[in-house]
C-alpha cells in the first residue's frame, strides 16, 4: 500500500468516527447548553457544590447528630477502612482465581510439538476460558451487586462476590495475554531442554511475566476500592453510602470531607503500589546474596 | 563413533513456503558444524528440527539414535534434556537472577517441583558447580545479578552457562552473535568451540558471520533456500562457492524487497 493511499484510508476513519459522534449527539438530543444549569434553584446548588470543596466539614451540618456520635472524621475513616475492606476481600478472591483463569486462558504453556488431540482439548479448554472471562466482565460491579444482593439479601459477603467476579474476569484477562505477550522466549526456551508445560508455566513463564501482573493487580486494587464505595449507593456500608446520604440532604460539605478521604486512600495505595514496583526491578531480582 | 543426526530427505513447511528441502545430513558424536547461509535460508528451522521443537513434514530425523517423529512424550523430553539449545533471543527469564536461570538447565531431568525448589533454595552442590561454571564463561560476579539487569554480551554468558549446568550430549546455537559486537562475537564462538572439546558435546551452530564458521569449525554446512549448496572442511571448500552463496543470495534478496 503506497503511502497516499494509506493516508486517504485514515482521512475517512476520522470523518467516519466525527460522523459516528454527530449522529449519536443528535439522537440523543444532546445540546451544549445542557451543560448550563436550567434555573435559579440549579445555579444555586452547583455553586454551593464546589464551594464546598474548599470548605469541608469538621462537623457535622446536620444538626440532629446526637452528640454522643463518632465525629465526622472519625466515621469517614471507619467507611475508609470499610471501603479497603471490601476492596481486600474482593481481590483476594480475584487474584487467585484469575490466575487459574490466566494459566487455562493462555496457551504460551502447550507442548510442542503438540499432537492433535491434545491440542483440541487444550483448545476447547482454553475458549471456555476466555468465553467464561468475558461473560464476568461483561456484567459491572453494580448489576453483580443487585442480583447478588436479591438472591442473598445485604451481607458484606454479597458485596465482596459482587466485586470478585468482574474482577476476576477482568484481571484473568490481562493476565492471560500478559502471559502469551511477554513470555515466550522463555517458555520456548524452556520446553526445548525437556521442561513439562506446567513447569514451564511454573519456572519460566510466571516468573517472567510477575513484574506485570503484579503491577497490574495493583492498578485494579485501586479501581476495586473506587467500586467498593460505588457499593455504597446499593446500601452495602461503604463510604460511597455515608456520601449517598449526605448528598441526598444537600450537605455538600460532608461530601467532600469524605471524597477527600477517598483520594488521600487513593493516594496511599498508589505509592504502595509504586514501591513495591521498585523493588521488584531492583537489581538483584527478590534474590539476597 | 556414531551419528549424533541423521537427517534423510527432509522436508519441512510453513503453509506454501518451503523452509527445509530434502535435506539430507549426518553430524557425528562430538563433530562441531557451522551452518551458514544468509537470512532465510533455513538455518533457524533446522536447529529446531534438531531439537525436535519442530517435527519434519517429510523424510526421517534421528536424533541421538531416535526417530524423532517416533518418540512420545516421555521420550521426548527425556531426549531434550540431552540436548542443549541456545535460542537466537537466548530465552532466558528476565527477572529472575543469574542463578536462577542457570539452575532451570537441569530442569528437564529434575522436574516440576524440584525446579521450584531449585529456584527458591538452590541446593550446595549446585551452587558451587553453577559459580565454578560461571567462572569458566567470565562472568561469576554476577551470579546473584537479575538477568536483565546484564549487557547483551552477559546475557549471552548466561544462556551459555545454563547450557553448560545441563551437562548436554549436544548444543545447538541458533545465531548466538547476532546481537553483539565484532569481537565479542568471536569471543562467544571461540568459547563455544573450545568448551564442545573440553567437555566433548557435539556442537552445532548457525552463523551468519562466513569468516568465524571459517576461523573456528571443522566443517560447514552451506544453506540456501532450505538446500545444503555445499559440505566440507573449510580448507576443501572453494572459495568462488561460498562467495556464490552469498551473491546470489543476496540477488535474490533484493528480488524480494
Amino acid at each position: 500500500m503506497s503511502d497516499s493511499q494509506k493516508y486517504g484510508r485514515r482521512r475517512w476513519v476520522v470523518l467516519g468516527v466525527g460522523l459516528l459522534f454527530l449522529t449519536c449527539s443528535w439522537a440523543l438530543g444532546l445540546r451544549p447548553a445542557g451543560l448550563v444549569p436550567p434555573d435559579a434553584t440549579h445555579w444555586e446548588r452547583t455553586g454551593s457544590f464546589f464551594a464546598a470543596a474548599l470548605n469541608p466539614a469538621f462537623e457535622y451540618e446536620d444538626d440532629n447528630v446526637p452528640d454522643d456520635a463518632d465525629p465526622i472524621w472519625w466515621k469517614g475513616l471507619k467507611g475508609l477502612f470499610l471501603t479497603l475492606k471490601f476492596a481486600f476481600g474482593a481481590m483476594s478472591m480475584a487474584v487467585p482465581a484469575a490466575l487459574v483463569l490466566g494459566f487455562f486462558g493462555s496457551s504460551a504453556w502447550w507442548p510442542e510439538p503438540c499432537r492433535p488431540g491434545v491440542k483440541a482439548v487444550l483448545r476447547a479448554v482454553y475458549l471456555g476460558c476466555r468465553f467464561l472471562m468475558s461473560f464476568l466482565r461483561s456484567i459491572h460491579e453494580l448489576i453483580w451487586a443487585l442480583l447478588i444482593l436479591s438472591a442473598i439479601g445485604v451481607s458484606p459477603l454479597a458485596g465482596m462476590i459482587a466485586l470478585a467476579l468482574p474482577f476476576s474476569g477482568t484481571l484473568g484477562k490481562v493476565f492471560s495475554e500478559l502471559i502469551d505477550e511477554e513470555t515466550r522466549e522463555a517458555g520456548v526456551a524452556l520446553k526445548a531442554i525437556g521442561h513439562r508445560p506446567v513447569q514451564t508455566f511454573l519456572v519460566g513463564i510466571f516468573p517472567a511475566a510477575l513484574p506485570n501482573l503484579v503491577t497490574y493487580s495493583f492498578y485494579r486494587f485501586e479501581c476495586a476500592l473506587r467500586s467498593s464505595a460505588v457499593l455504597g449507593f446499593v446500601g452495602i456500608e461503604t463510604i460511597g453510602l455515608y456520601i449517598e446520604l449526605s448528598h441526598e440532604e444537600f450537605y455538600y460539605r460532608e461530601v467532600w470531607t469524605y471524597l477527600y478521604l477517598l483520594l488521600a486512600l487513593i493516594v496511599i495505595v498508589d505509592l504502595w503500589g509504586a514501591g513495591i514496583r521498585r523493588r521488584l526491578n531492583t537489581d538483584t531480582g527478590g534474590c539476597r546474596a | 563413533m556414531s551419528s549424533a543426526y541423521t537427517l534423510d530427505g527432509v522436508t519441512c513447511r510453513f503453509g506454501n513456503l518451503v523452509a527445509i528441502d530434502e535435506v539430507s545430513l549426518s553430524v557425528e558424536e562430538g563433530e562441531q558444524v557451522a551452518f551458514i547461509g544468509p537470512s532465510g535460508s533455513g538455518k533457524t528451522t533446522l536447529i529446531r528440527l534438531l531439537n525436535t521443537m519442530r517435527l519434519a513434514d517429510e523424510g526421517e530425523v534421528s536424533v541421538l539414535g531416535q526417530d524423532a517423529r517416533q518418540l512420545g512424550v516421555r521420550s521426548l523430553r527425556e531426549a531434550r534434556a540431552r540436548i542443549a539449545t541456545i535460542p537466537q533471543h537466548l530465552g532466558l527469564v528476565p527477572n529472575l537472577s543469574v542463578l536462577q536461570n542457570v539452575i532451570l538447565g537441569k530442569g528437564g531431568v529434575r522436574g516440576t517441583l524440584r525446579s521450584v525448589r531449585d529456584l527458591l533454595v538452590p541446593a550446595r552442590g549446585d551452587f558451587e558447580r553453577i559459580h565454578s561454571i560461571l567462572d569458566r564463561v567470565g562472568i561469576e560476579e554476577k551470579l546473584y545479578q537479575r538477568t536483565s539487569s546484564l549487557s547483551g554480551g552477559q546475557q549471552q554468558r548466561v544462556a551459555i552457562a545454563r547450557a553448560l549446568f545441563q551437562e548436554p550430549e549436544v548444543l545447538l546455537a541458533d545465531e548466538p552473535v547476532s546481537a553483539v559486537d565484532p569481537a565479542r562475537a568471536r569471543d562467544t564462538v571461540e568459547l563455544l568451540v573450545e568448551l564442545s572439546r573440553e567437555h566433548g558435546f557435539t556442537l552445532c551452530v548457525s552463523l551468519h558471520h562466513l569468516e568465524l564458521a571459517l576461523e573456528f569449525f571443522p566443517r560447514i554446512v552451506g544453506l540456501r533456500s532450505g538446500r545444503v549448496m555445499l559440505d566440507g572442511n573449510p580448507s576443501d571448500l572453494d572459495a568462488s562457492r561460498l562467495e556464490e552463496l552469498y551473491d546470489l543470495s543476496e540477488e535474490e534478496m533484493m528480488e524480494d524487497a
